[in-house]
This record gives C-alpha cells, sequence and structure tokens, in this order.
C-alpha cells in the first residue's frame, strides 16, 4: 500500500513537469488523473495527514482569490497550507495539489489544506474526505449549460453539507441563497458581511438571483442592495432574515486601495472591487474561526499579488494593463463597477470564447450591464474572442462603439497602441489562458 | 401611415422569475429595432401581482425560468387566463421562449408531478431523460437566412396539429426526433432558443414588430436597417453548425 501511494505521488510530479516544461500548460488535471488511478484512496491518505484542519471554498465567484487568501494568510501564521492555487478545482485538481505537496516518501507534512472546490463536483470530492470548514462566498448564475440552474447547484451544496454534518460553514450572511442553504443544513456556521450600507444602492437594473424566500416562496424585501442580491434582506411573510453578522466590515473605503475594519483591525489591499472586501472579509472570517489569532493578517493581504487573471497588473511599455476573470452577468458587472470607479480615461479589451470549460452558451452576455459603459470615460473598446460576433452584436445593442479584432494577439497590440495607457482587460474562462500567455510575453517589454 | 407616428408596447411579463438566459437582449432588440426606425416603442415590466391589461400591449414577451420559477408564473397568469386567451384568438403577438413556451400548452409533466399550463396553445411538454443542450440551427418560414440559436431543455413538448416554428438543420428541437423545433399559432411563437434569440435573427424581430403593428394600424413596411453586424453573427453560428446541410441546400 505504501509503495503504491508514493508510486502515485512520484507519478503526479512527474506528470506534472512533463506538462509544464514539454506541453507548457497546468499539469494538475492530468497529474491527478494518473495518480488516482495509480492508488485509488490517495486523496484520503494524504488528506488524513494534515495536521490542523481543512477549509473547502466553495460558491459562484470568488473561490481562487478567497482561497488563496486565505493560504496566505494561514501560511504568514507560520503554518505549511496544501493549497490548489491555480484554481484546478474538480477532482484532479485537488488530488494533484496533495500529491504535489508530498514527500518522495509519500508523506504529507502540511497543518492545513485550503481547497477550492467546483459545487458541482464536491458531493464526489467529498466521498475522499471531509473537510473541517466550508466557505460558502456567493450563487449567481453560471454556465447553465454546464451547472444547470441555481437550484442544481444549491441542491448539490446541500447534499455535500448533509453528508458532512461536522463541517462548519462560513458563510456570506448578506446572500440569502448560501444563507438559506446553510440554515437548512443544521451545519453549524458563522456569518460574515457587511452590516451597514457603504454607497448609493448599486445598480438597478441588475438581475439579481433568488429574488423569492426558499422557505415560503414569498418576495423577499431589502432594507438595502450592495450588490446583486447582496444586502439586508427580509421576508415579511415567514419571518426569514439576514442574520446577525459576525464578522462586520466597517467603515468600508473604495478606490486604488480599498480598506475596511473587522474587529478594531483596519486592513488595506490593493486588490479593487467592491466583492474583493468580501473575498477578504471571507477569509479573515475563516482564520479566526479556526482559532488563528490573524496578526500577520494585514500584512498578508497587503503583500498578496492576486495572480492568474484576478484582476492581475501588467506593464507593456507604457501601458499598464489589468487582466480581470469574468466569467458570469454578476462578476462581469461588479467589473464594470470597478471600471465606473476608475474615473479616468481607459481602454477595454474583452474576450470571449464559447469552448467547453467557458459554457457553450454565451447568452448571458446580454444580463451584463454593458450599457453602463456608456457613462464612463472610455477610449478605445475591442472585442475579441471565439465569440467576438457576439459581443459585438451586444455592444451594437448598448449603444456603445466598439471595434471588433477576432485574434487575440492583435486586439492586445492594437489596444496597446492605439490606446491611452490605461488598459482593461476582461475575459472568461479558456480565453484568460490566452490572454494571459500573450500579456505576460509583452510585460516589460514593448511591443 | 407613417412608422414615425406609430407607437409599440411590449409587456415584458415576470422578469423577475422569467429571466434566465439573457431574455433581456430580445427585449432590447424589439425596443431597439422600433427606436431606429422612429417607432415610439417602450417595454413594460409586469411583476406578480400587477394587473394586465391586455389591450394595451401589441406583443407579449414570457422568457424561460426554472421549473419552480414556471410553476410561480403559472400559478399567477391562470387569474389572466381568459384575457390572455383572447388576446391570442384576436391575433396578439407573443414570443414566449424556453419556460415560457412549455407554459402556454396544456400541461408539463415532470418527475416531480404536472405543472398545468394555460392550455393557450395544443402543445404539451414532458420531461425527458437528460436535457437537450447546445447551439441549434434552424430553418424557418419567418426567416430568409436560418434561424440560429441555443437550446437548453429538459422538457419535449409535443404540437398536437400546431405549426413548428422551424424544421431542425443542427440541434434537438421540440423533442430531439421529430426534427421540429418551437411552434407557431396566429401571432404567437413558442421556441426553445433562448433568450437573445431576436439579436441574432434580425428577420424574426421584424416579422414580431410587423405583425404587432399591422394589427394596429393595418398593412406596413418597415424601413431597413443595416444588419451586417446581426448577419455576421448569425452566419458565424450558421457556418460552424451547420455549414455543410446549408452548403447542400438542404
Amino acid at each position: 500500500m505504501r509503495l503504491r501511494r508514493m508510486l502515485a505521488v512520484w507519478a503526479a510530479k512527474i506528470t506534472e513537469k512533463i506538462s509544464i516544461h514539454i506541453f507548457r500548460r497546468q499539469g494538475a488535471t492530468w497529474a491527478g488523473k494518473i495518480a488516482l488511478k495509480i492508488y485509488p484512496p490517495l486523496l484520503h491518505d494524504l488528506a488524513g495527514q494534515v495536521r490542523r484542519g481543512i477549509f473547502a471554498v466553495c460558491g459562484t465567484n470568488g473561490k481562487t482569490t478567497v482561497n488563496n487568501l486565505l493560504c496566505t494568510a494561514v501560511e504568514a501564521e507560520g503554518y505549511r497550507v496544501v493549497c490548489n492555487h491555480t484554481g484546478s478545482n474538480m477532482l484532479n485538481g485537488i488530488v494533484a495539489a496533495f500529491a504535489l505537496k508530498a514527500g518522495l516518501d509519500g508523506k504529507l507534512k502540511a497543518d492545513y489544506a485550503c481547497i477550492e472546490m467546483d459545487e458541482a463536483a464536491a458531493v464526489k470530492i467529498i466521498r475522499h474526505f471531509s473537510p473541517d470548514y466550508m466557505v460558502l462566498t456567493n450563487l449567481f448564475r453560471d454556465q447553465l449549460d454546464r451547472y444547470g440552474e441555481i437550484d442544481t447547484v444549491m441542491e448539490s451544496l446541500g447534499k455535500v453539507m448533509c453528508a458532512v454534518p461536522g463541517m462548519k460553514i462560513i458563510v456570506n450572511g448578506d446572500e440569502p441563497l448560501c444563507t438559506s442553504l446553510v440554515m437548512d443544513s443544521g451545519n453549524k456556521y458563522v456569518t460574515y458581511g457587511i452590516r451597514e450600507p457603504v454607497r448609493e444602492c448599486g445598480n438597478p437594473r441588475e438581475i439579481r438571483e433568488g429574488r423569492f424566500c426558499r422557505h415560503c416562496g414569498g418576495l423577499l424585501r431589502y432594507r438595502f442592495y450592495h450588490y446583486g442580491q447582496l444586502g439586508d434582506y427580509y421576508c415579511p411573510a415567514c419571518g426569514f432574515q439576514r442574520p446577525g453578522i459576525q464578522f462586520d466590515g466597517k467603515d468600508v473605503e473604495f478606490g486604488e486601495e480599498p480598506a475596511f475594519t473587522v474587529e478594531g483591525r483596519r486592513i488595506r489591499s490593493a486588490c479593487k472591487g467592491f466583492y474583493n472586501i468580501y473575498n477578504i472579509l471571507a477569509a479573515y472570517t475563516a482564520l479566526r474561526t479556526d482559532g488563528l489569532e490573524g496578526v500577520h493578517f494585514d500584512e498578508a493581504v497587503r503583500g498578496f499579488e492576486p495572480e492568474n487573471g484576478r484582476m492581475e497588473e501588467f506593464w507593456i511599455g507604457n501601458t499598464r494593463v489589468w487582466l480581470n476573470l469574468a466569467k458570469n452577468p454578476a462578476g462581469f458587472n461588479q467589473n464594470i463597477d470597478v471600471l465606473m470607479q476608475d474615473e479616468g480615461r481607459k481602454d477595454i479589451l474583452i474576450v470571449i470564447n464559447d469552448r467547453a470549460q467557458d459554457g457553450r452558451d454565451v447568452s448571458w452576455l446580454w444580463d451584463v450591464d454593458f450599457e453602463r459603459l456608456g457613462k464612463s470615460d472610455t477610449g478605445l473598446i475591442m472585442v475579441s474572442g471565439i465569440r467576438c460576433q457576439e459581443l459585438m452584436l451586444r455592444m451594437k445593442y448598448a449603444g456603445i462603439a466598439a471595434e471588433m479584432e477576432a485574434g487575440t494577439a492583435e486586439a492586445v497590440r492594437r489596444s496597446v497602441r492605439e490606446g491611452c495607457g490605461k488598459l482593461y482587460v476582461l475575459v472568461n474562462y479558456t480565453a484568460l489562458f490566452d490572454t494571459r500567455n500573450i500579456l505576460t510575453a509583452h510585460a516589460g517589454g514593448r511591443l | 401611415m407613417n412608422t414615425t407616428d406609430m407607437k409599440l408596447t411590449i409587456g415584458h411579463l415576470y422578469p423577475e422569475l422569467l429571466n434566465l438566459y439573457g431574455d433581456r437582449g430580445n427585449v432590447v432588440c424589439m425596443v431597439k429595432r422600433c427606436l431606429w426606425r422612429g417607432i415610439r416603442a417602450k417595454a413594460v415590466e409586469y411583476h406578480i401581482g400587477d394587473r394586465i391589461d391586455f389591450s394595451k400591449l401589441d406583443i407579449v414577451l414570457l422568457g424561460g425560468g426554472s421549473d419552480r420559477e414556471q410553476r410561480i408564473v403559472c400559478r399567477e397568469l391562470k387569474k389572466v387566463q381568459k384575457e390572455f386567451k383572447r388576446y391570442v384568438e384576436d391575433d396578439g403577438v407573443v414570443i414566449a421562449v424556453c419556460g415560457g413556451y412549455q407554459l402556454l400548452g396544456k400541461y408539463y409533466r415532470t418527475r416531480e408531478g404536472v405543472i398545468e399550463g394555460l392550455g393557450l396553445l395544443d402543445i404539451y411538454t414532458e420531461q425527458g431523460d437528460g436535457r437537450l443542450i447546445g447551439n441549434i440551427v434552424l430553418d424557418s418560414g419567418l426567416s430568409d437566412v436560418p434561424v440560429v440559436g441555443f437550446e437548453n431543455h429538459g422538457g419535449r413538448t409535443y404540437l398536437c396539429g400546431h405549426k413548428p416554428f422551424g424544421r431542425v438543420l443542427y440541434g434537438s428541437g421540440n423533442d430531439g426526433v421529430s426534427g421540429y423545433e418551437g411552434v407557431i399559432y396566429r401571432n404567437v411563437t413558442g421556441t426553445y432558443l433562448h433568450g437573445p434569440l431576436l439579436p441574432k435573427n434580425a428577420q424574426v424581430c421584424d416579422h414580431l414588430i410587423e405583425r404587432a403593428l399591422e394589427r394596429r394600424y393595418g398593412p406596413i413596411e418597415l424601413k431597413e436597417l443595416d444588419d451586417r453586424m446581426e448577419l455576421a453573427a448569425n452566419e458565424y453560428i450558421c457556418r460552424r453548425f451547420a455549414g455543410k446541410k446549408i452548403a447542400a441546400g438542404c
């Protein structure tokens, strides 16, 4: 048994190296697949060796950022952490994260595991190990042809909670879908959120999920919205309402360096966007729920450099570029929010593909409020990717003048050359890899 | 009558429930294509509890929703079933997508039970094994170029004598076997092509607008628009998924 476990770990390590060096792609999926073939209980064994606690991070948006932040913060406390930090969040990717961290003797020396999980795959993943905590960020419509309606995702998460009754859930209390799910599960939970309104009520045209109470079917009412369906909700019919917020983000500040106070500590971050305040709060709450002090949390957050296209920054010549993943209406609308908060002139490049991992269906583009870009100081707006024509049409009906360049390399080149020096690049899942490679190749240099 | 003196009102029914797949795209498309021609079009949203006065409406739009949401909408629409029926029989224009399409029929039988429909059309739906998901291309009498879109439905819809919206060139359609998609009855169009059906199928959109205006103002001819972008987006899907069939003239 020990020999097979060792073999499985070796195979994972070799496969990953080959993938990266020869095929130049992330090798986690293949590495995990092969390792599991060699030794099926590998994940169970390795997860069992984690000494202090396993966090599972779920939710439509923010998983990768929360998970990586949490990992960074736990490491800052001096612990060894297993983390699927590239965002490979299906079974194979998670197996790979554990196997690659294990030693050549097939043993894992880790205090914590921070594992983001695909919501649909989570039922299968927890057959291998039981997390001590689940961090549940939010639920929005996302790739309906792959995941199905939110109802389906909720059903799947409900099963996970039911299967691991001892798992404590760290939940975004401002989000009614997550909260009602957690309350129904019977699992213990801890809430985080932003108790007070922090700005003018978001965008009234936004599509909001879960307008109806999950308990009685009545229409939910809101004292205020933060964005999407996040806010202070209550059901006049049955009394369901936002629970008390245990980890409350106070004195929220936006801008280049968003900041807030939690438990009397001022936390400042270089990550733009309202949603990043929620991401940081989620990580903080998880850390504190396990009893860690978090004395280095603020430093960890400040030093946290988002990678893999989560508001990742590049310089190409004199152009400052931000690359951000946006793969569903809620995520995209939040990105548009960030653009609107940046009052200076900027150019925008949007790249949309419809490969299997993106979801073949791009109808959601019509749920994004591109109309709002008309009120922003924008220079060149360029659309690219496999479905650039659909996007171009969307822009036409949004009343936004855009230019189309199907090839992403050319689109990047033109955006930098003809642009004003500040470029936001918004991409969906598979477009992220192509675009990131192009930006990385040019970064630091000129075009 | 000059089109600039014309008005058109679109009733968008229960957008808080039926909005699953970019249904807003259809509303935006109808409104914009009217405005570009000087027709004063507006969309009015109706929410649960609102009274719908069908005599004020020229086009009724029902979008897609989950089974649960469809149940809520159906319960609500039952209250105005007679008025809705009169509107349909009086050649009122309806565009119903996905869940909205299903609920125009007699019933939708799911594994959890039967959702009673509005019975406006002689069609019924039964839940099948698995969902029919993917890009779809149709040959439809409502458009010179093929109709393109995306379908994602667990229900299989059967037409009892009504005409289909189109013949399937690529994809599944109503039930995955008949080779037909959607339904047309008087000025009602029901289809599984969800959300932004109309922007990529501008002729279908114009057909709805034309029928709606004719009903109120008598025969008209719509001004042509520059549809190069619409056609490019349409052609891309046609070529990618049904290129050979179309080339063979099927």
